[in-house]
């Protein structure tokens, strides 16, 4: 039996009146990319900041490695090994690219020099390297999206949440995207990732869960969801 | 490098020069040193993890306050009574910075809460008689005695708020190129996403306000020993904690020189225009606020972060947060 890196057990979260997540439940075994897909307002993002201790489930439980998250504050479940990326990505503008990525580094150290080395390696990996000492502000559109996975990636994850990291990128740089997300995914680390990109998630994801009105509609083989009379309502038949 | 080269042959000047200086500029230089130490103390929580502290006057009145105390009770040497006032800074500081940061303070509503803390101890101390009341304390005439942090001229006095500027920057230095620092100016920069990164937002602002407010207090312990004369108003009111950002803020927020550069330049304008302009109060003040207005608009990553190209080091914050 393979391991259950994250169990989420009929988790509910309520803003006041509000029901932004009803009951979901998910799993992501060591190794998986699942996809997390849905209409606009759907709750995917609350469930990403659910999961990374931003939020605090009105009900239900998370583990991660076996242990409950819950109540853990977000550097606390960062240093267990779950790291996300934020829908709107949030560089540390006045900061360069290098110093950005070294902040996640530090996760796993107290040393400037590790953290520095592990940084520049991290960098490269996601076609930084050239543009480490640009500020942040400065950086495009597509590179502050690679910014934002390479802070992840220093952390060490075991697992990682992507929100969105394609989104307003142009065909060839989703295409760049996708090739980093399968060169994470040989490195080790399982992902768990949200995008309206449905090309991408579908070659990218092994099973897709789809939210609908903070619940959860299906899941399933990208094929089987695609097919499937719910979501191609709710979801596909939204878009068209 | 050049940076460094520079900072050393200034740091030979303020070593050599001032025994052959006329003793009105020996003070103002003294000043210069106090609030540069003032503005680096208060740099490495305002400027660094960008929590604008609008209060630390509470942290130099318990500094002058626990050591000149500690003197004229019990006899206690203020080189042990400014430690202890240092201490004693830094926890007031961690319960303050506990309570504020614990319930999510940000930006301006931190500002205010150590407004309020510091104006809080001002009042107490105005109706404490055991401290002094309005009065204040009067450290009494004495024979020099070094032991006792008391000096016979003031070179020597300039000499240890020399030695106290130097440590701070080094301190800033220290805390700059060690994960604290990184941490903190990613808490300053974007404070939920430096969580996401690992940071213990929390833990590292604590660590800040810690470091800043135990400095902070000595420089009040200083004061007291230099002027042999504290009152709540001088030592718990809004200016020592305007005075000490005011430097940071124009010689650079988040930069480890900046808060040094910002004295140099500020006190002496301060205290020339006073004097150029006496008898015609307060065109004085309002120079220097046209200054400050100058320098916010124009240089508003402050002298040092101004000097600094762009993509290259550490960057600081864009203007003066608290929009």
């Amino acid at each position: 039996m393979r391991m259950n890196l994250l169990e989420v057990d009929a988790v509910t979260k309520r803003f006041g009146g509000l029901t932004a997540v009803s009951r979901f439940s998910l799993t992501v075994d060591a190794g998986d990319i699942v996809g997390l897909i849905g209409p606009n307002g759907a709750g995917k993002t609350t469930v990403f900041h659910l999961l990374s201790g931003f939020y605090a489930p009105s009900e239900g439980a998370i583990r991660f490695k076996g242990a409950s998250v819950v109540g853990a504050k977000p550097h606390a479940i960062c240093r267990r090994g779950l790291a996300r990326t934020f829908q709107i990505v949030q560089p540390f503008v006045n900061l360069s690219a290098l110093e950005n990525v070294m902040v996640g580094a530090f996760n796993r150290t107290g040393d400037v020099k590790a953290a520095r080395q592990c940084a520049l390696e991290v960098l490269d990996f996601v076609g930084l390297g050239a543009r480490r000492d640009v500020l942040a502000r400065e950086l495009t559109l597509s590179d502050r999206k690679r910014l934002e996975m390479a802070r992840g990636l220093a952390t060490r994850p075991e697992l990682l949440l992507l929100d969105e990291v394609m989104s307003g990128l142009n065909p060839t740089e989703i295409e760049e995207i996708i090739g980093l997300i399968r060169r994470i995914h040989a490195q080790g680390v399982s992902l768990l990732i949200i995008e309206h990109v449905m090309r991408a998630i579908m070659a990218l994801s092994q099973r897709i869960v789809v939210l609908h009105h903070g619940e959860k509609i299906a899941e399933g083989r990208p094929a089987d969801v695609a097919r499937d009379p719910t979501v191609v309502e709710a979801y596909l038949g939204e878009e068209a | 490098m050049t940076a460094e080269v520079f900072a050393g042959l200034a740091l030979g000047l303020l070593v050599v020069a001032p025994p052959f200086l006329p003793p009105y500029f020996l003070e103002i230089l003294i000043s210069v040193m106090l609030f540069g130490y003032l503005g680096a103390a208060w740099n490495i929580l305002g400027g660094y993890a960008g929590q604008f502290s609008f209060g630390h006057a509470a942290y130099f009145g318990i500094g002058a306050y626990t050591s000149t105390l500690l003197f004229l009770r019990l006899g206690v040497s203020p080189w042990l009574g400014m430690l202890a006032g240092g201490v004693l800074a830094a926890a007031f500081g961690l319960a303050a910075g506990y309570l504020s940061f614990r319930y999510g303070l940000r930006g301006p509503y931190f500002s205010l809460v150590t407004l309020a803390f510091a104006e809080m101890l001002r009042v107490i101390a105005v109706n404490t008689k055991a401290v002094g009341s309005s009065l204040g304390l009067v450290i009494p005439n004495r024979e020099p005695a070094p032991v006792n942090f008391v000096f016979a001229g003031k070179l020597s006095y300039y000499y240890v708020i020399l030695a106290m500027a130097v440590g701070a920057v080094w301190i800033t230095r220290r805390v700059a190129r060690s994960k604290l620092g990184y941490s903190l100016l990613a808490i300053r920069e974007n404070e939920d996403a430096a969580e996401a990164s690992g940071v213990d937002a929390l833990g590292m602002k604590l660590r800040a306000m810690a470091i800043s407010s135990f400095l902070t207090a000595l420089g009040g312990t200083f004061y007291a020993q230099y002027f042999a004369y504290i009152d709540p108003t001088i030592t718990f009111g809004p200016s020592v904690s305007i005075q000490g950002l005011l430097q940071a803020i124009v010689g650079g927020a988040g930069t480890v020189l900046g808060p040094v550069v910002g004295a140099f330049v500020l006190t002496p304008m301060s205290e020339l225009s006073r004097a150029a302009l006496r008898g015609r109060a307060g065109v004085d003040v309002m120079l220097y606020g046209i200054v400050l207005i100058l320098v916010i608009s124009f240089l508003p990553r402050g002298i040092v972060g101004s000097l600094r190209r762009p993509g290259k080091g550490r960057g600081n914050p864009p203007g003066v947060p608290l929009q």
